[in-house]
């Protein structure tokens, strides 16, 4: 009986074709999809809706809309950790924005989950060394500057909805902001340069 | 605006936070391919993925992933053995009437078939755990073995919420009446066991020590060859050492 686990360990170690897997519809290519970011997509959706039953139905939504839209994916060049994580994200703020009775703003969210834009990136992105690296730099932070990045992150606020959350002056939150940014740039541009 | 302007402005982009007109201006050098801008936008958006590991873990329902697969119109493959078991058993009693063997007999063989599945099960539930191990963002990974002439080789994997994970090759089958002993070794610690186990006979072995760990107090993850009974403190020289800290 030890050799069946060790087999099936170590397919799921390795990499392969995923995307194209996806692409042909190979409905055990989703389940090693949810086996590797399941996991992630989860506690990052639960940390914006805060509840675990909604946060289960938008990472359903999420895996069924990488599943829908992987022909648009490049096989070759992509990478489908990040792409899912941007799908992820999006489908909850969105949810937030809807039950919150907030409007989107200008920004697009559309835009940020096109799989075209996950291209050429590193092939390792999504890690533990990452999420060490990640946590490290976010504890980093002074608490504001940690604040106005989750505040973008995990509720898809701007900034004058940051301002106005709070009570700070709209220019104070942007120097948080640029600031915050300029330190996770320094500190992770390292571990994720192209 | 050049892009030396907008250089700092890639994250904000990414993120959602940029204001016009930088937004429009970065679009507009990503829509005519500027190498520069596309290249930074890339590298911002690098960033912006990996934030999502600020997100405190959590884990979801054993249910989500079937639910999932179903919605594509698959099973999950290979984690539904119950019901096949079950089917099995049923069939048994059939086929143990219908050719007249006695009911003693027929009671033996469900008891044999539910012996089976529940052997599967824990075997499945054991793999389950090791891929949880291996699918933590925050699992730690330390090679083992490498470089050495006839060693044992592998891998040990460890998960502050979940326990240790050791994946070993060229680990011959223990000696009659022996086993192979785990050991957490604290910093600055005695030996800590960690749960017996035995190799396959092609030398390949997987080990789970399941529970709560403190990573950081942690040194080493060692392998001994013990009676088979365990021991409470190591009682040959280690065949398997994997530092998580190096010496100081």
């Amino acid at each position: 009986m030890m050799l069946l686990p060790l087999v099936l360990v170590l397919d799921a170690l390795g990499g392969g074709d995923l995307a194209l897997r996806l692409q042909r519809r190979d409905p055990q290519a989703l389940a090693e999809l949810y086996d590797r970011y399941g996991r992630l997509a989860f506690s990052l959706i639960l940390r914006v809706v805060r509840d675990a039953a909604t946060a289960e139905d938008l990472v359903q939504e999420t895996f069924l809309r990488v599943w829908n839209r992987a022909q648009g994916f490049d096989a070759e060049r992509g990478a489908l950790g990040p792409w899912l994580l941007a799908v992820a994200r999006n489908r909850a703020i969105d949810y937030l924005r809807a039950t919150g009775g907030r409007e989107r703003h200008a920004f697009d969210l559309e835009q940020t989950d096109h799989p075209a834009l996950y291209t050429d990136m590193e092939r390792d992105l999504l890690t533990s060394d990452s999420a060490r690296r990640v946590k490290a730099a976010m504890a980093k932070l002074p608490s504001q500057q940690r604040e106005v990045i989750e505040l973008a992150y995990f509720e898809g606020l701007s900034q004058s909805e940051m301002a106005e959350r709070m009570g700070q002056p709209i220019g104070t939150v942007k120097t948080w902001v640029r600031a915050a940014l300029k330190r996770l740039r320094d500190d992770l541009g390292v571990a994720v340069a192209a | 605006m050049n892009c030396d302007e907008l250089r700092d402005e890639y994250e904000l982009y990414t993120l959602g936070l940029a204001d016009e007109p930088e937004r429009a201006e970065i679009r507009a050098h990503l829509g005519r391919q500027c190498a520069v801008c596309t290249a930074g936008v890339r590298q911002a958006r690098q960033i912006t993925a990996v934030l999502g590991y600020a997100a405190p873990e959590a884990s979801p329902s054993p249910q989500l992933r079937k639910r999932i697969l179903a919605s594509v119109g698959a099973e999950p493959r290979g984690f539904q053995w119950a019901p096949v078991w079950a089917v099995a058993a049923v069939l048994a009693v059939f086929a143990a009437v219908y050719f007249g063997v006695s009911e003693r007999r027929a009671v033996e063989e469900v008891a044999h078939l539910r012996a089976e599945a529940a052997s599967q099960g824990a075997e499945l539930a054991r793999l389950n755990e090791a891929l949880a191990i291996l699918n933590g963002p925050e699992t730690l990974e330390v090679s083992f073995g490498e470089g050495k002439p006839q060693p044992p080789r592998g891998r040990v994997f460890v998960n502050s919420a979940r326990g240790v994970l050791l994946l070993a090759s060229n680990l011959s089958p223990a000696p009659s009446g022996k086993a192979y002993e785990m050991w957490v070794i604290p910093k600055g610690g005695k030996p800590v066991p960690a749960g017996l186990f035995q190799s396959a006979p092609d030398g390949t072995a997987l080990h789970i020590q399941p529970g709560a760990i403190d990573v950081s107090a942690t040194g080493a993850v060692a392998v001994t060859l013990e009676n088979e009974a365990g021991a409470p403190q190591p009682t040959s020289q280690p065949l398997i050492v994997a530092a998580l800290a190096k010496p100081a």
